[in-house]
C-alpha cells in the first residue's frame, strides 16, 4: 500500500534505493570507513557482514545520519536516497529519519505503554489527526510487526515489561509506524534467543515486500537466511558486494572466503 | 594524679609494652626471627594495644559517669530546697557545681587552705567575697545546703579521681602483664593485631550511628522536657508565636512552618525551572567548551557559604526589591527583609544543587533511549520532552525533594533575609520567619536552658529533623528505584 | 482509515530536500526549547556575576582605611606628672588622660594648615577613632623617651570620616548624624588636599581583632581567623582518620549484615541533616552534657567534624572504589593479609582522592555558620588573640563566618562594609582550598 503509485511489476531488482559513493567516516583520529561505495536496491534485504569492529554498523548509521549525534564523527562522500543527497545542507535529518527507520541492536522500548511506544513516531510527525487515526496506525504497525496478537489485550502495559523478542518486534513496529521507506537494522537479533530470532527473521522477510531493508549482522547464517544481497566489510573497507547466494557459494575475494569458512572473524 | 598524668602514664606503659613484647617474642625463639609466626613488630603492637585499649576505655567511661554519679550522691543534700520541680533542681545543681569549682579555684590560688574550704560554713557570709578574691564571681549569696552540697561534691570528686587513677593504672598493668605472658614465637600476633585494627575501623564506622543517636537523644529528651511544661497540642496547633521571657509565652509552630514552607516554595519555584533547564541544556545541547565553562561556574554557586547568601539577601537583594516593590515603587513591601528576598536568594543557592542532581539523573537515562527516539525522526527537544524527562521523572522528583529538604533546613539566609515576625500571611513581600531562624533566636538569647522559651527550640529542632529526614528517606528511595530500573 | 492518513500514505517519495511546514514548526519549537536552556544558563551566570560583583564592589573598600597624619606634642605635664619617665608610673595615666593631647594636636594641625572652621577645638575628637588615643598611649609606654617631644602619629580616622572618603557618608546623611557635623567634613576635605588625610591599605583589617560596636574602623578579622584555624585543626585531625577508617571498613571489610546496612543508611541520611541540627547536638551534648566551655574552637571543631564526616566518608569510599580489584588480588596473591593489602596498596593509591575529598569537606566546614551560632561563637567580641596552643583550642573565640554574621547584625553601616570585606577573605581561603583540591586531583589523577 505504501507504493501505490508504482505498478507492482515495475519494482524490479534493478531499482536503486540508496546510492553511496566514496563514503569515508572518521571518529576523531580513527578512520572507520574507507572510501566505500555501494548501491542498495529497493524491496530487497541487504546484509552487511564482517568481523566486529569492521565498520558495518557505522556505515549503516550514515544512511539516516545517526552519526550526527556523535560529536567526534565526520562523514564525507556522497549518499543519495531516491537520487537526493542526504548530506545536502537543506536536508533536515529529522525528515530523513522519518523516511529511513532504524531498529537497534538492543531492544530499546521507551519507558511508556506499548501503545505510546508505537504512537510516538506518528504523533511527532503528525501522521494522525484524530484519536481513531492513531489507533488505526498503531494497530496496523503492531500487526505488521507480527506482535499484535500478543499485545492487543494489554496495549496500556509498559513496553519494558515484554520479553526480549517481543520488545524487539515492538521496536520494529514502532519504526514501521512512521511509514518509512527504508528500514535499517543494526544486529537486531544479537540480544535475542533463537526462538525470538526466528520470529524476527521471519518478520524481516515479510517486510521486504514493502521496504528496502538493510541489516547488519555478525551471523553469516542469518545473512544467508534473510538477505538477497550481501556486503562484506573488513577493517573499514568494503571487500565484496553481490548476491547473497554468490557470496556464500563463490566468493571472489580470499578474505571473504576466509571469513565465511571461519578462518577470520 | 590529674587526668593528663594518668593519660601520659598509660601511654608510657603502652610504649614500654611495645618494646618488651617485641623483645620477648624474639627472645622466645632464641633470636631466630624466621621462627616467629608474625613480624616482630606485631608482637609489640599486640602488647601495646592490650595495655592501652582497656585502660583508655575505662578512663573514658569513668569520665562520663563520674559527674553523673557524684551529682546523684549529693542531690539529697539540696533535696530539701525544691525537688518538686526537676527544672529547679537542675538549676541548683548548676549552683553547686559553680561553688565547688569556685572553691577549687580558691584553693589553687592560695586564698583558702584545703581545710578551710572543707570547713567553711554558709553563715560566715564571706564566701562570695572570698571566692571573689580568687577571681570567681558568684551571682548570688550561697545558701547553706548548696555550700554543704558543694563541699560534699568536692570530697566525692576527689575520692573518685583518686580511685579512677588507681583503677585505670591497674587495668593497664593487668593488660600489659597478660599480653606479655601470651607472647611467644607461635603466638599469632598479626592476626590478633589485625582483629584489633578491625575493631578500630568498626568503631570509626559506628560514629555515624553515635552521631545520629546523639542527635535523636538530645532532641528527644529536651523535647519531652518541653512538652512537660508546655502543652503539645498548643505547640502543634496554635497559630500564635509570641515568646516572652517573662512567662506567658505562646509558642505555636504553625506560623513558623508556614514561613518555612512559603520561603521554600519560592526558592523551589526559582531553582527548579532554572536548575532543570540548565541541566538539560548542559547535558544534551552544550558543546564541550560551553560545558567546561558553565558547569564549574554554576558549581561556584554551590561552594559559596550560606552566610554569604544571607548577607547578599540582607544587603543587596532586599534593597533591590525595595526599589521595585517598596514605597518608592509599587508599595507592596515595607522592609527589605521578606519572604520574597529570602526565597529568591535561597533559590539561587539551590540552582546548582538541582542542576547537578538532575544532570546525574539525565545522564543515567541510557543512550539507547535517545537513539531510539532520534531513529524515529524526533528532534532533540521532542526526545527530551517526550522520552528523557518522562524516563528521568522519578529521579528528578527525588532531586526536587532533596532540594526541598535543603530549603527547609537552611538557616543563615532566613536569619538574615526573611525578617523576624512570625505570621501567617499570603503576601510574599511581608517579613515572616522560619523554624530554623527561631531555633537560632531561642537558643542564642540569655534565656536559661530550662525555660519553655529555650526548650521550645528543641521541639522545633525535632520537627525540622523529622521533616527533613522524611523528605530525604523518600527522595533516596525514589532515586534508588529509578537507578535500579536502568541497571 | 480516514482520508488524511490515506493522503499521507499516498504521497510516497516525499522529497527530503524541501523542508515541509510541519518540520519547520517542529524546528521552531526546537529553537525555542534550546533558548529556554540558554536562558536558564544565562540566569545562573547573571546571578553568579551579581553575587560576586556585589561582594567585590562592597567589600574591597574594607581593605582600605582612612588615616590622619598628625604631629602630637607629648606634654610631660599630662602623661608623666612625676617626670621620672618610669613606665610603671606612667601606666597610671589612662587613655582618658591622653585624649586632650590628641584633640589639641588636631586643632593645631587645622590652624597650621590655615583652615577656617566653626568647629570648636574641643569637638575635634569626632575626626579620629577613639582607638587612636590608646595607640598614643601604647607608643609612649613602649618608649618613654618620646615624652616631651613632638611625634608624628598616623592615627585611624573616625568611622564617619572614613565613610565620607568612601562615599558611604554624604553631607545629607551627616545632617542627621550627631556624631559628626558638616564642618568636620570641610576640615577633612581641606586636610585631604594637604595630604594629611590619606586612604591606605589596612593590614589591621586582615590581621587585627574585632572591636566594640562603636568602633568599626578598628575591627579586623585576625582573631576570628585564628579561631577558624584552630577549628579546622580539630576537624582535620578528627575527620580524616575517622573518615578514612570508617570508609575502609565499609568498603573493604564490612560483611553484608544489619549493622552495615544501618551504618550506610545513617551516613547517607546524616549528609542531608540540616547543619543547624548539628548545632543543637553540639549544644546539648558537648556544652550541656559534657560541659565543655562555650564559644571554644574545640567544641566548634567537634561539631563541624560530625557534620563533615559523612561528606568525607562518601568521597573516601569513592576513592577506594576507584582502585581496581586487581591491585588487591595482586597483594593477596603474594601472601599479604587482607589488612596488609589494604594498608600497603589500596590506601596509598587512593590517597590523592581521599585528600581531595577531605579538603573539599574542610572548605565546607570553614564556611559553615549556623551550628556555630548555637554553641556561642557569635555575640562575643573576639578582641584577644589566643596566647598559646591550648588557649587557642579552649578560650572563647569567634570564627570567620561567625564574625561576618556578627558584623552584619550590628547597626552601623560601616560594619556592613566590613562584613563584605570579611566575605572576600573567607572566599579567598575557600577558593585556595578548592584550587589545591583541583590541582591535587589533576596531578595524581590515575586512569586504570
Amino acid at each position: 500500500m505504501y507504493d501505490r503509485t508504482f505498478p507492482e511489476n515495475a519494482v524490479t531488482a534493478q531499482d536503486i534505493k540508496i546510492e553511496a559513493k566514496g563514503v569515508n567516516v572518521h571518529y576523531g583520529d580513527t578512520h572507520a570507513i574507507k572510501d566505500v561505495s555501494v548501491d542498495i536496491q529497493d524491496k530487497t534485504v541487504t546484509a552487511f557482514i564482517g568481523p566486529s569492529g569492521c565498520g558495518k554498523s557505522t556505515f549503516l548509521r550514515c544512511f539516516n545520519r545517526m552519526n550526527d549525534t556523535i560529536d567526534s564523527a565526520r562523514v564525507t562522500g556522497d549518499i543519495r536516497i531516491d537520487g537526493e543527497d542526504i548530506y545536502d545542507k537543506r536536508v533536515d535529518p529529522v525528515q530523513l529519519r522519518a523516511k529511513v527507520g532504524m531498529v537497534f541492536q538492543k531492544p530499546n522500548p521507551f519507558p511508556k505503554s506499548i501503545y505510546d511506544n508505537v504512537a510516538y513516531g506518528p504523533k511527532i510527525h503528525g501522521l494522525a489527526h484524530t484519536r481513531a487515526d492513531l489507533d488505526d496506525i498503531v494497530e496496523k504497525a503492531l500487526r505488521r510487526g507480527a506482535i499484535w496478537d500478543e499485545v492487543k489485550d494489554r496495549l496500556q502495559a509498559p513496553g519494558t515489561g515484554l520479553s526480549g523478542g517481543q520488545q524487539q518486534r515492538l521496536c520494529i513496529a514502532r519504526a514501521i509506524a512512521t511509514e518509512p521507506e527504508v528500514l535499517l537494522m543494526d544486529e537486531p537479533c544479537s540480544a535475542l534467543d533463537p526462538i525470538a530470532t526466528g520470529q524476527v527473521e521471519e518478520l524481516i522477510d515479510e517486510l521486504r515486500r514493502d521496504y528496502s531493508v538493510v541489516i547488519v549482522t555478525h551471523s553469516m547464517q542469518q545473512a544467508a537466511r534473510v538477505s538477497q544481497k550481501t556486503a562484506f566489510f573488513h577493517l573499514g573497507n568494503l571487500v565484496e558486494y553481490g548476491d547473497t547466494d554468490e557470496i556464500f557459494t563463490n566468493p571472489q575475494d580470499p578474505k571473504t572466503e576466509s571469513y565465511i569458512t571461519g578462518r577470520i572473524g | 594524679m590529674p587526668f593528663y598524668w594518668t593519660l601520659a602514664t598509660i601511654l608510657g606503659l603502652a610504649a614500654l609494652g611495645f618494646f618488651l613484647g617485641r623483645h620477648r617474642a624474639v627472645a622466645s625463639v632464641g633470636g631466630e626471627r624466621r621462627k616467629l609466626h608474625s613480624l616482630r613488630k606485631y608482637y609489640g603492637i599486640n602488647v601495646a594495644m592490650k595495655t592501652l585499649t582497656p585502660a583508655l576505655g575505662l578512663l573514658v567511661v569513668w569520665l562520663i559517669a563520674q559527674p553523673v554519679i557524684v551529682e546523684w550522691r549529693v542531690s539529697d543534700l539540696v533535696a530539701g530546697t525544691d525537688v518538686a520541680d526537676t527544672r529547679v533542681q537542675t538549676l541548683v545543681m548548676v549552683d553547686v557545681r559553680r561553688v565547688a569549682n569556685g572553691l577549687d579555684t580558691a584553693v589553687a590560688a592560695g586564698v583558702l587552705s584545703e581545710a578551710d574550704a572543707a570547713s567553711l560554713t554558709a553563715d560566715s557570709g564571706t564566701i562570695r567575697d572570698t571566692l571573689g578574691d580568687a577571681g570567681v564571681a558568684l551571682g548570688s549569696d550561697v545558701s547553706a545546703p548548696v555550700l554543704a552540697a558543694a563541699q560534699r561534691y568536692r570530697t566525692l570528686s576527689a575520692r573518685a579521681d583518686l580511685t579512677r587513677t588507681v583503677a585505670v593504672l591497674a587495668v593497664a598493668l593487668l593488660g600489659l602483664g597478660w599480653s606479655l605472658r601470651e607472647t611467644d614465637g607461635d603466638f599469632r600476633a598479626r592476626n590478633v593485631v589485625e582483629q584489633g585494627v578491625r575493631g578500630l575501623l568498626i568503631g570509626a564506622a559506628c560514629i555515624a550511628i553515635l552521631t545520629t543517636l546523639g542527635i535523636v537523644l538530645s532532641l528527644v529528651f529536651n523535647t519531652i522536657e518541653f512538652f512537660r511544661i508546655y502543652p503539645a497540642s498548643e505547640f502543634f496547633f496554635s497559630t500564635t508565636w509570641s515568646p516572652s521571657f517573662g512567662g506567658g509565652s505562646q509558642l505555636g509552630i504553625l506560623p513558623l512552618l508556614w514561613g518555612t514552607m512559603y520561603i521554600s516554595l519560592i526558592a523551589l519555584a526559582v531553582a527548579v525551572p532554572i536548575g532543570l533547564l540548565a541541566a538539560i541544556y548542559l547535558s544534551e545541547y552544550a558543546s564541550k567548551r560551553v560545558r567546561s565553562v558553565a558547569k564549574p561556574a554554576l558549581e561556584i554557586l554551590a561552594g559559596i557559604p550560606t552566610i554569604v547568601y544571607g548577607l547578599f539577601a540582607l544587603l543587596t537583594v532586599g534593597p533591590m526589591l525595595m526599589k521595585v516593590f517598596g514605597d518608592g515603587g509599587l508599595g507592596w513591601m515595607q522592609a527589605g527583609t521578606a519572604v520574597m528576598t529570602a526565597g529568591l536568594v535561597m533559590g539561587i543557592m539551590l540552582i546548582p544543587f538541582v542542576s547537578s542532581l538532575s544532570d546525574d539523573i539525565i545522564n543515567a537515562v541510557p543512550q539507547a533511549m535517545r537513539d531510539g527516539s532520534y531513529g524515529l525522526g524526533a528532534t532533540q527537544s521532542e526526545t527530551i520532552r517526550h522520552v528523557i524527562i518522562p524516563a528521568a521523572l522519578p529521579g528528578i522528583v527525588g532531586a526536587i525533594l532533596l532540594a526541598a529538604s535543603r530549603a527547609i533546613g537552611e538557616t543563615m539566609i532566613v536569619v538574615l533575609g526573611a525578617g523576624a515576625a512570625a505570621r501567617i500571611s499570603g503576601n510574599p513581600f511581608e517579613a515572616m520567619t522560619t523554624v530554623t531562624a527561631k531555633i537560632v533566636s531561642q537558643l542564642t538569647g540569655d534565656a536559661d536552658f530550662s525555660s519553655p522559651e529555650a526548650l521550645v527550640a528543641f521541639a522545633l529542632g525535632m520537627t525540622l529533623f523529622v521533616l527533613t529526614l522524611g523528605l530525604n528517606v523518600l527522595a533516596l528511595y525514589i532515586v534508588r528505584r529509578f537507578r535500579e530500573q536502568y541497571e | 482509515m480516514t482520508d488524511a492518513t490515506a493522503a499521507a500514505a499516498l504521497a510516497p517519495k516525499k522529497s527530503i530536500i524541501t523542508v515541509d511546514d510541519r518540520t519547520q514548526k517542529r524546528n521552531a519549537a526546537e529553537k525555542r526549547f534550546r533558548a529556554y536552556g540558554i536562558a536558564a544558563i544565562a540566569a545562573g551566570m547573571v546571578f553568579l556575576v551579581v553575587l560576586l560583583g556585589s561582594i567585590l564592589l562592597n567589600g574591597v573598600t574594607a581593605f582600605q582605611q582612612t588615616f590622619i597624619q598628625v604631629p602630637v606634642y607629648l606634654d610631660p605635664a599630662k602623661v608623666d606628672k612625676e617626670g621620672n619617665r618610669d613606665p610603671e608610673e606612667m601606666a597610671k595615666v589612662s587613655t582618658f588622660g591622653y585624649k586632650p593631647l590628641l584633640i589639641e594636636a588636631m586643632a593645631e594641625l587645622v590652624t597650621e594648615r590655615g583652615i577656617e572652621t566653626e568647629i570648636a577645638p574641643g569637638d575635634m575628637d569626632a575626626l579620629f577613632s577613639s582607638s587612636a588615643v590608646a595607640q598614643l598611649r601604647d607608643r609612649v609606654l613602649a618608649n618613654p623617651d618620646l615624652v616631651g617631644e613632638t611625634v608624628s602619629f598616623n592615627i585611624l580616622a573616625a568611622s564617619r570620616v572614613d565613610g565620607y572618603l568612601k562615599d558611604r557618608v554624604s553631607r545629607d546623611s551627616v545632617a542627621r548624624d550627631k556624631n559628626i557635623d558638616a564642618g568636620h567634613l570641610d576640615i577633612v576635605d581641606a586636610l585631604r588636599a594637604e595630604g594629611d588625610v590619606v586612604k591606605r591599605f589596612n593590614w589591621d583589617f586582615i590581621l587585627g581583632s574585632d572591636a566594640s560596636e562603636s568602633r568599626p574602623e578598628q575591627a579586623g578579622m585576625g582573631v576570628a581567623m585564628l579561631g577558624s584555624f584552630f577549628m579546622m585543626l580539630v576537624v582535620l585531625g578528627l575527620s580524616l582518620p575517622i573518615g578514612v577508617a570508617a570508609s575502609i571498613y565499609l568498603e573493604e571489610f564490612a560483611p553484608q549484615n544489619r549493622l552495615t546496612d544501618v551504618i550506610e543508611v545513617n551516613i547517607s541520611n546524616l549528609a542531608a541533616v540540616p547543619s543547624i541540627v548539628f548545632g543543637i547536638l553540639g549544644l546539648a551534648v558537648f556544652i550541656q552534657f559534657m560541659e565543655f566551655p562555650q564559644s571554644a574552637p574545640l567544641v566548634g571543631g567537634l561539631v563541624l567534624t560530625l557534620m563533615t564526616l559523612p561528606t568525607i566518608i562518601i568521597s573516601t569510599r569513592a576513592a577506594l572504589k576507584s582502585v581496581p580489584p586487581s591491585i588487591r588480588d595482586a597483594a593477596l596473591g603474594v601472601g599479604a593479609s587482607k589488612m596488609q593489602s589494604v594498608f600497603h596498596h589500596v590506601l596509598p593509591l587512593a590517597m590523592p582522592g581521599i585528600l581531595t575529598g577531605t579538603i573539599i569537606g574542610l572548605a565546607q566546614a570553614l564556611g559553615e555558620t549556623a551550628p556555630l551560632l548555637l554553641i556561642g561563637m557569635v555575640g562575643y567580641i573576639a578582641t584577644n588573640y589566643p596566647d598559646g596552643i591550648s588557649s587557642g583550642f579552649l578560650d572563647p573565640n569567634s570564627a570567620m563566618p561567625a564574625q561576618i554574621y556578627e558584623w552584619a547584625k550590628r547597626a552601623d553601616p560601616a560594619y556592613y562594609e566590613r562584613a563584605w570585606g570579611g566575605i572576600i577573605i573567607l572566599l579567598v581561603f575557600l577558593f585556595a582550598m578548592n584550587a589545591i583540591a583541583i590541582l591535587l586531583r589533576r596531578k595524581f589523577e590515575r586512569r586504570w
